[in-house]
C-alpha cells in the first residue's frame, strides 16, 4: 500500500535537452509528491519546465533531443524510469492520462471522435469493436456532452474548442486512471467555457477518486481548483505548500511578487505592482538562485548571486527554497514535506 | 551617427542563423565543395576566352591520338572520333552545362517569383489569371514546349533597340535556355504564391498596412524576404534538372554545336556503345552525376537549415 | 478638424459581415456577423475597452474602423473624418493618426527586419525621414519603451516576448497618433511580464496624452486600464458603462457571468457562481431574438423573438445595457 495516501512521487528528476546551441537543462531536481484524490498544482510561467515535468512522468519526452537525466518517478511503488517501453505503454492512458492544451492538435482530424475513445478502450481493456462504442458514447454523456449518440460520429473539426477538450477527458478517463495529468487544459478556451471544463473535472475527480496534476500559469485557477501547489521557476521549484497556505503566506519573493502583480478585479491603483526583468533564456540561466535577477534582495546578495538555495520545509508541507525567507535559515537539514 | 551605428551591436539574423546551421552539416559542405568547384572551372573558361590564354587543358579541339583510344597512361579518359582528347571535352562541356542551367534558373525566378508573389497578395482576378495561365502551361508535356520554343527561337535576331540595347542574336545555345526559363517558372511560382497567401494575413503585414505601407512595399519589403528561401533551396534543386534537360536537348538535336557539351558526348557516343566505346559515355555521364549529387545533398541541406520553422525557440 | 463633443471617435450601427461561399459557383449562402450594429464613442484621452470572449467581433470592430477590413454598414467618424468613405489623402491621415498594438509579439513583427528597421518604417514612409535623422527619432521611441539603442541592429527573435512587445509598442506610438488601439497587448505574455506592459502603456498614454481603443477578454486587465468598458457578444455591445461602474454593479446576465467566471486568486471577492450553461452559438446561424438567450438564466418570450436594443438603463447617463429584462 501506498505511503501515507501518495500516488505519485517525483524524487530529484532532471531532464535535460540536446540542442544544437548547447544543454538545456529544462527540469533540475524537481521533487514532489501528489496525494491520492487531490488536485496538485504545477505553476509557473513559459519555460519553467512545467510541461516538461508533465511529460517526464508520462515518459514521452522528445527523443533523441531530450532525456530523463536522472531520479526517480515512483507510482504506485514502482519506479516508472525502470520500466521499459512496452510496460510503460500499458500504464499510459490506463493508469495516468494526460490532456493537452490545444484540443485542436491532439485529436486526430481524420478519424472521429467516437473512432479516438474507442480505441483507448480497445487498447487498455481488450474489449470488442461494439462494447468500446457503447463505452465512448457513456463517456461522452459523461463529459457533458448532449446528443451522444450522434456526436460519436463527428470529426473533431465539427466540434467546437469546449467541445473538442470534452473529447479529450472523454478519452483520458476511458480507462479509469488513477492520475489524470492536465497540461494547461483551459488556456486556449473562453473564461466562461474554462469555467465549466474546470467544474467537469471537479465532478469526475469526485466520482472516479482520481487524482489531478494540474499544469497551469494562472494563479486564479489554483487558488480556487488545487488543493496542493508548487511553483516552478526556471527549472526548480521555489515554493510548495497547500493551496491556502501558499497564498495566505507566500513566502518565496518570486511567488510574492507573481500574486502581488496580477492584475485582479476591484485594483485601485494607479500602477500594478511588477516582478523586474524577464523570464531568463534556459540556454543561459543566472548562476546562484535563478531567480536573483529580478529579486528585490537576491540582486544585490553575493550568496544569492553564487549558490543555489535548495528546498527546505520550514513548515510541514511548506517548502522554499530562498536564503532570505522566513525561517529558511533555521532548518539545517532537508526535511520531508 | 553613423560612427555610432558602427558600435551597435550586429544582430543574428535568420539569415545567419541558418548558414551557421548548414555550416555544421559536413556532407553539405561537401557538397558545396563540388559546387564551387564545378562553377569556378565554368568561370575559367570563360576568362580564359576572354583573355585569350592558351590552357592546355581546354584545348579540347586539338587531335592529340589516334581515334577512338581506350582510357590509358596517356590520356586518362581517352579519345573521342577524332582523336580529341575526351577529358578535354568533358572539361570544357563545364563551361556549356553550367551557364545553360544558371541563366534558365535565373530566367525562371525572374518570371516566377514576381507572378507568384502577385498572384498570392492581390488573389481575385489577379490570380485567377496567373494560375490559368501556370496551370495551362505545365498541362503540356514539357519536353514538347521546350522544344517548341526552342525551334522557334533558334538562330533569331531580336530586336532590341528600343531598349537601347541593340540586337540580340540567338545562336544556338541562347534558344536553349531561354526555352528552359520560360517553361520551367511555374514551379517556383507556385510555391511562391502558396507561401505569400500564408503570410499575407499575418500580423506584422496588417501592421505595415495600418501605418500606410502601400501594396508594392509590402511585397518587396515585407513578403518576398520572408519566403526567399524558398527561392534559393529551389534554386539548388532545378539547377540539377536543367543541367540533365540540357542532355534531353542535345538529344533533340538542339544546343550548341560548335564546343563540346556534355549532352552533345552523350548524343554522340550512345551511337559509339555497341562497338565497345565506352568512355565518352561514361566521362559525361560522371560529370553529369557528381554535380547532380553535390547539389541535391546540399539542397536538402539548405532546406532544412533555411526552413525557418525547424529553429529551436 | 474639432470634433463634437470632444468625441475623437465615433461609431455608429457598424456592421462587418463576412459572406460564407459553398458550391461549385461559389455562391453566397449566408453571412458570418462577425460585427453586427456596434456603436459607440471614444472621448479624446480616454481609455474605452471592449471586452468580450473569441468570436464576440471585437477584434474585427477594431480591423473595421481602421479599414484593414472593408464594413458593411454604419459610420465611423475619426476627428471629423468620415472613416468609411475617406478618399486617399484622408486614408493617410488615417494611417498616420492611428495606430495599432497586436497581441502576438512573435507574429508582429517582421522576422526579417531589424528592429530599427520595424519601429523606423513608419517613420520612413510617412514622414520620409532617412539617415540620421531617423535614427534619432527611433533611439528615442525605444528609449520610451525601456529598450536600448544596443538592439537597433538585432532581430525580434533575439527577445523574449515581452521584449517583442515593446518593439511593437515603439513602432505604434512612432507617428504620434491621436488614436492607439490596443488589441490583446498582454494576452499572449507571461504572467509577471504583463504588469510591466501594462504600466508602460498607462505611462505613455498619460505622456502622449494618447487616446485608447483597449480590446481584452481578460476583465481585470480592463477595469485597470480602462474608463469607459464596453461588453461585447456574438457582434453586439450588451453592456456599456464607467469601469467601476460596470465592476460594482453589472446588469446584463452575461456580464455577471464573465466576471464570475474569472478565477479570482482573492477569496474575499469570488462571487457567488453564475453558471453559464452551453457555448457560444454558431455565428453563421445565430439564434433568433437576444443572441444571448439560449444561455441565459432570465431569458423569457420577448428575448426569444425580439433583439434588445442598447438602451440607457434609468437614469444613468453613462450606464447602458441591452436586455429586456434589466
Amino acid at each position: 500500500m501506498n505511503n501515507n495516501g501518495t500516488l505519485l512521487s517525483l524524487e530529484n528528476v532532471s531532464t535535460h535537452f540536446f540542442t544544437a546551441d548547447g544543454i538545456v537543462k529544462a527540469v533540475q531536481n524537481i521533487s514532489l509528491k501528489i496525494k491520492k484524490g487531490r488536485t496538485f498544482a504545477l505553476v509557473g510561467e513559459s519555460g519553467c519546465g512545467k510541461s516538461v515535468t508533465a511529460l517526464s512522468v508520462m515518459r514521452l519526452v522528445p527523443h533523441p533531443q531530450g532525456k530523463i537525466a536522472g531520479g526517480k518517478i515512483v507510482f504506485e511503488e514502482q519506479n516508472l524510469l525502470e520500466l521499459n517501453e512496452k510496460q510503460m505503454r500499458s500504464v499510459r492512458g490506463n493508469k495516468i492520462a494526460m490532456i493537452f492544451q490545444e484540443p485542436m492538435t491532439s485529436l486526430n482530424p481524420v478519424y472521429t471522435v467516437g473512432n479516438q475513445i474507442a480505441e483507448a478502450i480497445k487498447l487498455h481493456q481488450g474489449k470488442t469493436n461494439q462494447q468500446a462504442k457503447e463505452d465512448a458514447v457513456e463517456m461522452l454523456q459523461k463529459v457533458g456532452i448532449a446528443d451522444s449518440q450522434r456526436r460519436i460520429n463527428d470529426y473533431p473539426h465539427q466540434m467546437s474548442g469546449g467541445m473538442r477538450q470534452r473529447v479529450m477527458i472523454a478519452m483520458a478517463i476511458s480507462c479509469q486512471p488513477k492520475l489524470l495529468i492536465a497540461d494547461e487544459p483551459t488556456t486556449a478556451l473562453d473564461v466562461t467555457t474554462q469555467a465549466q471544463i474546470l467544474d467537469l473535472l471537479d465532478e469526475l475527480q469526485q466520482q472516479e477518486k482520481m487524482s489531478i496534476l494540474l499544469i497551469t500559469h494562472d494563479l486564479g485557477i489554483v487558488a480556487e481548483r488545487a488543493d496542493d501547489v508548487a511553483v516552478m521557476y526556471a527549472s526548480r521549484i521555489a515554493e510548495t505548500a497547500d493551496s491556502k497556505t501558499l497564498f495566505a503566506n507566500p513566502l518565496h519573493p518570486y511567488t510574492q511578487g507573481l500574486l502581488k502583480s496580477l492584475p485582479r478585479l476591484g485594483f485601485t491603483g494607479k500602477r500594478l505592482p511588477t516582478v523586474a526583468g524577464i523570464v531568463p533564456d534556459p540556454l543561459h540561466f543566472p548562476s546562484g538562485c535563478k531567480f536573483h535577477p529580478r529579486c528585490p534582495i537576491g540582486c544585490n546578495d553575493e550568496r544569492c548571486q553564487t549558490i543555489e538555495p535548495e528546498i527546505r520545509y520550514v513548515a510541514p508541507g511548506h517548502g522554499v527554497a530562498c536564503w532570505y525567507a522566513q525561517g529558511y535559515e533555521k532548518i539545517t537539514d532537508k526535511q520531508n514535506g | 551617427m553613423s560612427e555610432q551605428s558602427k558600435k551597435l551591436p550586429k544582430g543574428r539574423s535568420l539569415w545567419s542563423d541558418g548558414i551557421h546551421r548548414l555550416a555544421g552539416h559536413k556532407l553539405a559542405m561537401a557538397g558545396l565543395v563540388v559546387i564551387a568547384a564545378y562553377f569556378l572551372l565554368a568561370a575559367f573558361i570563360y576568362i580564359s576566352e576572354l583573355c585569350n590564354w592558351k590552357i592546355s587543358f581546354l584545348q579540347w579541339g586539338d587531335k592529340i591520338g589516334r581515334e577512338y583510344e581506350p582510357p590509358n597512361a596517356k590520356n586518362i579518359i581517352g579519345t573521342d572520333f577524332l582523336g580529341r582528347s575526351v577529358l578535354r571535352k568533358t572539361i570544357y562541356g563545364t563551361k556549356i552545362s553550367i551557364t545553360v542551367a544558371f541563366l534558365a534558373s535565373i530566367l525562371s525566378i525572374a518570371i516566377g517569383v514576381p507572378l507568384g508573389a502577385i498572384a498570392g497578395y492581390f488573389r481575385g482576378a489577379v490570380d485567377e489569371i496567373i494560375v490559368w495561365l501556370y496551370t495551362t502551361l505545365s498541362s503540356i508535356p514539357y519536353i514538347l514546349l521546350i522544344l517548341a520554343f526552342a525551334l522557334v527561337l533558334k538562330d533569331k535576331a531580336i530586336n532590341l533597340h528600343w531598349a537601347g540595347l541593340g540586337t540580340l542574336e540567338l545562336r544556338g545555345i541562347a534558344s536553349v535556355y531561354l526555352a528552359m526559363g520560360l517553361t520551367s517558372w511555374v514551379g517556383i511560382c507556385r510555391l511562391i504564391r502558396g507561401e505569400v497567401i500564408k503570410h499575407k494575413d499575418r500580423e506584422y503585414v496588417l501592421a505595415a498596412k495600418s501605418y500606410g505601407c502601400g501594396d508594392g512595399r509590402i511585397i518587396t519589403r515585407h513578403l518576398i524576404p520572408n519566403v526567399f528561401h524558398i527561392v534559393i533551396i529551389d534554386f539548388s534543386l532545378r539547377f540539377v534538372s536543367f543541367i540533365q534537360a540540357e542532355v534531353i536537348l542535345s538529344f533533340l538535336g538542339l544546343g550548341e554545336k560548335n564546343s563540346p557539351s556534355w549532352g552533345a558526348m552523350i548524343d554522340t557516343a550512345r551511337l559509339d556503345l555497341p562497338k565497345g566505346y565506352w568512355w565518352e559515355m561514361t566521362a559525361a555521364t560522371l560529370a553529369i552525376f557528381f554535380i547532380s549529387l553535390a547539389l541535391n545533398v546540399f539542397g536538402d541541406a539548405l532546406r532544412d537549415s533555411l526552413d525557418p520553422k525547424l529553429r529551436i525557440q | 478638424m474639432v470634433s463634437n463633443n470632444g468625441y475623437l471617435l465615433e461609431v455608429n450601427g457598424l456592421k462587418t459581415h463576412f459572406p460564407v461561399r459553398k458550391g461549385l459557383l461559389r455562391r453566397t449562402i449566408g453571412y458570418v456577423k462577425a460585427v453586427d450594429g456596434v456603436s459607440f464613442g471614444i472621448k479624446k484621452g480616454q481609455a474605452f475597452g471592449l471586452v468580450g470572449e473569441s468570436g464576440c467581433g471585437k477584434t474585427t470592430v477594431a480591423r473595421t474602423i481602421t479599414r484593414l477590413i472593408p464594413a458593411t454598414a454604419g459610420k465611423v467618424v475619426f476627428d471629423g473624418i468620415d472613416v468609411l468613405s475617406a478618399d486617399k489623402n484622408q486614408l493617410q491621415m488615417l494611417h498616420r493618426e492611428t495606430s495599432i498594438i497586436f497581441q502576438d509579439p512573435f507574429g508582429s513583427l517582421n522576422p526579417r527586419m531589424t528592429v530599427g528597421g520595424i519601429v523606423g518604417e513608419p517613420l520612413k514612409i510617412q514622414r520620409k525621414l532617412v539617415g540620421r535623422k531617423l535614427m534619432e527619432q527611433v533611439v528615442e521611441l525605444l528609449s520610451k519603451v525601456g529598450l536600448s539603442p544596443d538592439h537597433i541592429n538585432r532581430y525580434p527573435h533575439e527577445f523574449s516576448g515581452g521584449q517583442r512587445q515593446r518593439i511593437g509598442v515603439a513602432r505604434a506610438l512612432s507617428l504620434r497618433p491621436k488614436l492607439v488601439i490596443c488589441d490583446e497587448p498582454v494576452s499572449a505574455l507571461d504572467v509577471s511580464i504583463q504588469s510591466q506592459i501594462l504600466n508602460l502603456l498607462k505611462d505613455l498614454q498619460d505622456e502622449f496624452d494618447l487616446t485608447c481603443l483597449f480590446i481584452a477578454h481578460n476583465l481585470a486587465v480592463v477595469e485597470f486600464f480602462c474608463d469607459v468598458v464596453a461588453v461585447m457578444y456574438m457582434g453586439r455591445i450588451v453592456e456599456q458603462a464607467p469601469a467601476e461602474q460596470l465592476y460594482r454593479n453589472p446588469l446584463h446576465p452575461y456580464t455577471r457571468a464573465l466576471m464570475s467566471a474569472i478565477p479570482q486568486v482573492d477569496t474575499s471577492r469570488r462571487q457567488q457562481k453564475n453558471k453559464l450553461a452551453g457555448e457560444v452559438p454558431s455565428v453563421f446561424n445565430p439564434p433568433a431574438g437576444c443572441p444571448f438567450n439560449p444561455r441565459c438564466p432570465l431569458a423569457e418570450n420577448e428575448c426569444l423573438a425580439r433583439i434588445p436594443p442598447l438602451k440607457q438603463y434609468g437614469e444613468d447617463k453613462e450606464h447602458f445595457v441591452a436586455c429586456w429584462k434589466c
